[in-house]
């Protein structure tokens, strides 16, 4: 990241619209520059500032009667119908360029879908690897892992033992993706840790994968279970892992 | 009482307070701000059906419009030839010592630097940090993209930043702390 970088997300930053990885990116870089830091505590003044001190100008209490008093018990027809080709018009174009300028400018900003999901999964493995608790129950045997996450959820997560194909269980911990409590199962092959997030849910598609940053994000659903794995391991044996989780444990 | 009329006043009438606030903020009296906020409500009943999602957003658009047009028709200087292309990405700046000016910075000059904002800065600032709307809303609101709702809102508080700056060197006084 650079200064301009810097000066440009800063905003989206401290106004919290910017999405979670990127938000640990510049975190990551404010750490080390004192400088940086001083301008989002700057920036996080001033718009505290006018918060707290700018008027909010609140409607006069008569113009909300009068308001109330002057709506019409019924819409003016002729001039709704007249006004709306103009208008539509006008918003389509509006609707048009805003689109547009979105998808070409600024993929960073509040992402959907799967990929908001996948960035979740990302932030939450970083977070978890840069606090060093990536397991909160620390046992290679799923049978201590599978109650530890059962008891603390509200469904019994798959814990597989896939020790024989490469892929050590390390444990497991509970995590927060898309709006709910999920089960975090970590893996490690060599020296990369596995993040395996699952939850219960229906997928929309088929098995989707991201890279970003160095680190690949895969997803896919298994019996009504969706599962989100993040890790710094190359795409291929992530991919492995991937085939033999939605095989139940088998290699396909 | 008409059932939409009803609806309208459930759903619509709450946020008269906010119509009002980026009125006031944007025409900067109370007069006009409430021939506007009378103006943009009344279109705003009349186009009620097209009413989709949130109407809080809904209904700070129709206020935006009407206090654009009232701007283009009582001051247009303020709406004057305005590129977003000049709002070039503004890079961390060094401001200096007396960077943290704005927590000190006593009310009136605060609303005072607020008002000398351009109004396209105003707007988002107001939108932004007083009715606390996401980018998205904005862009609708503003009708411009996002891109460049975060590009004004950059540019608005360093605006701000540099006049507040400039006020507190002036009075020399404001700036302890």
């Amino acid at each position: 990241m650079n200064g301009e970088e810097v000066g440009r997300l800063l905003h989206a930053y401290v106004d919290g619209e910017l999405d979670p990885a990127k938000s640990l990116e510049l975190e990551a870089y404010l750490a080390g520059n004192p400088a940086a830091r001083e301008a989002c505590d700057r920036l996080r003044g001033i718009s505290g500032a006018i918060r707290e001190k700018a008027d909010y100008h609140a409607a006069p209490a008569p113009l909300a009667a009068r308001l109330r008093a002057s709506l019409p018990a019924v819409p003016d027809e002729i001039n709704r119908r007249a006004a709306w080709p103009g208008r539509l018009k006008l918003a389509a174009s509006f609707a048009a360029a805003i689109l547009v300028t979105w998808f070409a400018a600024i993929g960073y900003l509040r992402p959907d879908g799967d990929e908001r999901i996948a960035q979740e999964a990302l932030a939450s493995h970083l977070r978890a690897t840069l606090v060093n608790r990536l397991a909160e129950v620390a046992s290679s045997d799923q049978h201590t892992v599978k109650p530890w996450l059962s008891a603390r959820l509200t469904f019994s997560p798959p814990v597989m033992d896939l020790s024989a194909h490469g892929f050590e269980l390390v444990g497991g911990r509970l995590d927060y993706i898309a709006g709910r409590p999920v089960a975090a199962l970590v893996y490690k092959r060599r020296q990369h840790m596995i993040d395996v997030f699952v939850w219960p849910g229906q997928a929309a598609a088929g098995e989707r994968t991201f890279a970003r940053d160095g680190f690949n994000v895969t997803g896919f659903a298994r019996d009504g279970m969706l599962f989100w794995m993040v890790s710094d391991l190359n795409q291929n044996e992530l991919h492995d892992l991937s085939r033999l989780m939605a095989g139940n444990g088998r290699a396909p | 009482m008409s059932e939409r009329k009803r609806k309208f006043e459930q759903l619509v009438l709450p946020h008269v307070d906010a119509a009002y606030n980026l009125a006031r903020w944007l025409t900067r009296n109370d007069h006009d701000a409430e021939d506007v906020v009378q103006e943009a409500v009344l279109r705003a009943y009349r186009y009620f059906d097209g009413l989709r999602g949130e109407a809080r957003p809904w209904l700070l658009a129709i206020v935006r419009n009407s206090c654009i047009t009232w701007l283009q028709v009582n001051r247009p200087v303020e709406l004057a030839a305005f590129d977003d292309n000049d709002l070039r990405h503004d890079a961390l700046n060094e401001d200096g010592p007396e960077a943290h000016v704005a927590r000190n910075v006593d009310r009136r000059m605060l609303n005072e630097a607020i008002a000398a904002l351009p109004a396209q800065f105003r707007e988002v600032l107001i939108l932004r940090e007083l009715e606390d709307l996401s980018y998205k809303e904005i862009a609708r609101i503003a009708a411009v993209p996002m891109g460049t709702v975060m590009s004004r809102l950059a540019r608005a508080r360093r605006l701000l930043a540099a006049s507040l700056r400039a006020i507190s060197n002036a009075s020399g006084a404001q700036v302890r702390g």
